[in-house]
């Protein structure tokens, strides 16, 4: 990422599952912390996830899943990143995810998971770290 | 003037107070802390007679069974029956759902409180490519009456009530419809069957937005319709339940909780008296779902409140005369929100006194959160501890014994009077822009809501709200002294269910019936006429819904 440029994060709750209290707080407070949030809203396929990250051309994709479905929809992610060759973007996410899932979600390419109880400087601090590199 | 006691009393009360709390009262360090409730209601260090020396207790307060129904419901209260045991269960296929509901009702549960799937929820059938990923995640899994049928199968519904959490409207249309189709198949008549649905458009429009919802005012028609074919033909069932509760775990203080519902039950009665109905024919069935968060006192206020307000608005507003029809009547669910992933069996206690505020508040059910939930759907042990949790509060604590047990206490008195004014000026509010329908449509409650979420969430971090084992007392956590409930197979047997339905079906049939119910949507009948009838030729769920999206067109909520 470019020095100098505000962090462009996407922000998304994949899926059929409207607990969205968590990501909205979240992408709150990434907006707060000065970057420039795009929330994907309604648009919650993988596909539909993916393809507004490259068009919106952000640094990184955070996903809030609390369905219990994170080991079906990030691995698609991943994999339709990787397909339309944007592997450098960031996936990070949150939500319901048992610790025993958490090293499994990473070694397939998830940068980071914040489970529920995660301060949202954790996240900020975290972005912060990642993103300068 | 005080109709409670003697004004030179209340007065040498005052400022016997007054010197106390200069004199006697020390703070250490000479600086208070902020006292307020969870919701922002300042708090006293001590409340006497003074503070409710202007309530007329005949008026403001009453006797149980009685207007304005403050102090509670019903005459006897838990001395004549206690309140409903009422777990929320539901995962996965119905054959399984329909095992955990048989298990529950064996170890003492006294009604059904069965919750769907995403899917489910947002009108979809499994196999949807929208829905796969989510099928029987989050409750059960119901694609045909085939599903209901398996769902309820052995359990007697003519007898045990049963609480269906359709949520939104488009669920609770066809569901509903599947669960009344299903009685009449088994030959039980629609007026012996009792139950709760739902069925709030709130839920739809704002509290868990989710792709391809309908636009508010369609999801409001739909939850009348139900409303009015149930008064017609279902008089035992509650065909509404204002899901306070849901808006409380988005954000809402428990001012915004109650206002919320009540505004929304005020536009459900507008619309059925403009239907036609008389409000007595409806009212008294028109049921409330409300949560119990962490602030004990608070919570025991807020009930009491409700029923004050629930009441002076049916009768002034309304004109209603059947008694019933000014009680508000609520079930309780623990806070879902107020439990933490970090060191999970600290939420036995937590949802415990939780739900010792419900029953000291005068819930007609009351469900206890599993302790698992902030990790996974909950698991036997987990569900079975609950229930024990609400069993012991019933039969042990003896708080059962007397009714209303805090009323006339000076502190829940006035905060009671707190909870309703702040509740009375945001129903102003809301009636100043057109009622609920208009506030949703323009994203006015979302953004109410968003904002309270986000304030709680900045209370958390800055320390300014304790949370045991989160932002306190946190620990290196080693293995969870737990197992962890996994979700079963669902897609694959809900895929081979309906393959074969399909097959089996009269195709003829099923197209006729959602042309009946686009038929309806275009001539603005009521919907839920023709659904009972559309789902006894086995038109899934995502058939139906799919029709009322192509009538309705969807609509695309404001995010905040």
């Amino acid at each position: 990422m470019s020095k100098g440029r505000k962090k462009r994060i996407l922000i998304a709750k994949p899926g059929l599952d409207g607990h969205d209290r968590g990501v909205k707080v979240v992408a709150r407070a990434l907006r707060n912390a000065g970057m420039e949030v795009i929330y994907a809203g309604l648009h919650q396929t993988p596909l539909q996830i993916v393809n507004a990250a490259i068009d919106e051309d952000v640094d990184a994709i955070g996903l809030s899943i609390l369905s219990g479905a994170h080991n079906t929809i990030f691995p698609k992610i991943i994999a339709l990143l990787k397909d339309r060759g944007a592997s450098d973007i960031l996936v990070f996410g949150g939500g319901t995810i048992p610790k025993k899932d958490l090293e499994k979600l990473k070694s397939l390419g998830i940068g980071e998971i914040f489970t529920t109880g995660t301060d949202t400087h954790a996240i900020i601090d975290y972005l912060d770290r990642t993103l300068e590199r | 003037m005080s109709r409670l006691f003697d004004n030179s009393v209340i007065e040498e009360i005052d400022r016997e107070k007054n010197r106390w709390h200069k004199q006697v009262y020390q703070p250490a360090e000479g600086v208070e802390k902020v006292f307020e409730t969870l919701s922002g209601i300042p708090v006293e260090p001590l409340y006497t007679p003074a503070d409710t020396a202007g309530m007329d207790y005949l008026n403001d307060l009453g006797f149980p069974g009685e207007e304005p129904y403050v102090r509670g419901v019903h005459p006897t209260m838990y001395r004549g029956r206690t309140w409903t045991l009422r777990q929320l269960a539901g995962f996965g296929p119905p054959e399984e759902t329909n095992m955990r509901y048989k298990f529950l009702l064996k170890e003492g549960a006294t009604g059904i409180n069965g919750v769907f799937d995403y899917p489910t929820l947002r009108g979809f059938d499994s196999t949807d490519p929208f829905a796969r990923a989510d099928a029987g995640r989050g409750g059960v899994a119901i694609d045909t009456i085939e599903d209901m049928r398996i769902l309820f199968d052995g359990i007697s519904i003519d007898k045990i009530s049963s609480s269906l959490v359709t949520c939104q409207p488009i669920c609770n249309i066809t569901v509903q419809s599947m669960y009344f189709a299903n009685a009449q198949m088994r030959n039980v008549p629609l007026d012996k069957l009792t139950g709760t649905s739902q069925n709030d458009f709130l839920m739809e429009t704002v509290i868990t937005v989710a792709p391809e919802i309908l636009p508010p005012k369609f999801s409001f028609k739909l939850s009348c319709d139900a409303i009015e074919y149930c008064t017609k033909h279902v008089p035992r069932w509650n065909p509404i339940s204002f899901a306070g509760y849901n808006y409380r775990e988005a954000g809402c203080s428990a001012a915004q909780e109650v206002a919320f519902v009540i505004a929304n039950a005020t536009a459900c009665s507008e619309e059925l008296i403009r239907r036609g109905l008389d409000v007595d024919s409806f009212a008294p069935r028109l049921s409330f779902f409300l949560s119990a968060h962490s602030d004990f006192f608070e919570e025991i206020a807020k009930y009491r409140a409700a029923r004050r307000i629930w009441f002076r608005i049916m009768k002034e507003r309304f004109g209603a005369k059947d008694p019933r029809s000014l009680r508000l009547r609520f079930h309780v669910q623990t806070a879902g929100v107020a439990l933490t992933a970090q060191q999970p069996l600290n939420n036995i206690s937590r949802a415990a006194y939780h739900a010792l505020s419900a029953v000291l508040g005068g819930a007609q059910s009351v469900h206890i959160d599993g302790y698992d939930e902030a990790l996974c759907t909950p698991t036997e042990l987990s569900s079975l501890t609950a229930l024990r949790t609400n069993q012991i509060l019933q039969l042990e604590t003896r708080v059962t014994h007397t009714i209303d047990p805090l009323g006339g206490s000076y502190f829940v008195e006035t905060l009671t009077n707190k909870v309703e004014e702040e509740t009375l000026r945001l129903l102003d509010e809301i009636d100043g822009m057109g009622g609920i329908v208009k506030a949703g449509e323009t994203g006015w409650i979302h953004k109410e809501i968003s904002n309270s979420a986000y304030e709680y969430q900045q209370a958390i971090e800055s320390g300014k709200m304790p949370i045991v084992g989160v932002n306190c007392y946190q620990m290196e956590e080693k293995e969870l002294p737990m197992e962890l409930f996994e979700v079963p197979e669902t897609l694959q047997i809900q895929e081979q269910k309906l393959k074969k339905i399909r097959n089996e079906r009269n195709g003829a049939q099923v197209q006729d019936a959602l042309d009946a119910v686009a038929q309806c949507c275009e001539k603005d009948g009521n919907l839920m006429e023709v659904i009972v009838e559309a789902v006894k030729t086995r038109a899934t769920q995502g058939e139906i819904s799919g029709a009322l999206r192509s009538s309705y067109g969807t609509w695309e909520p404001p995010l905040f």
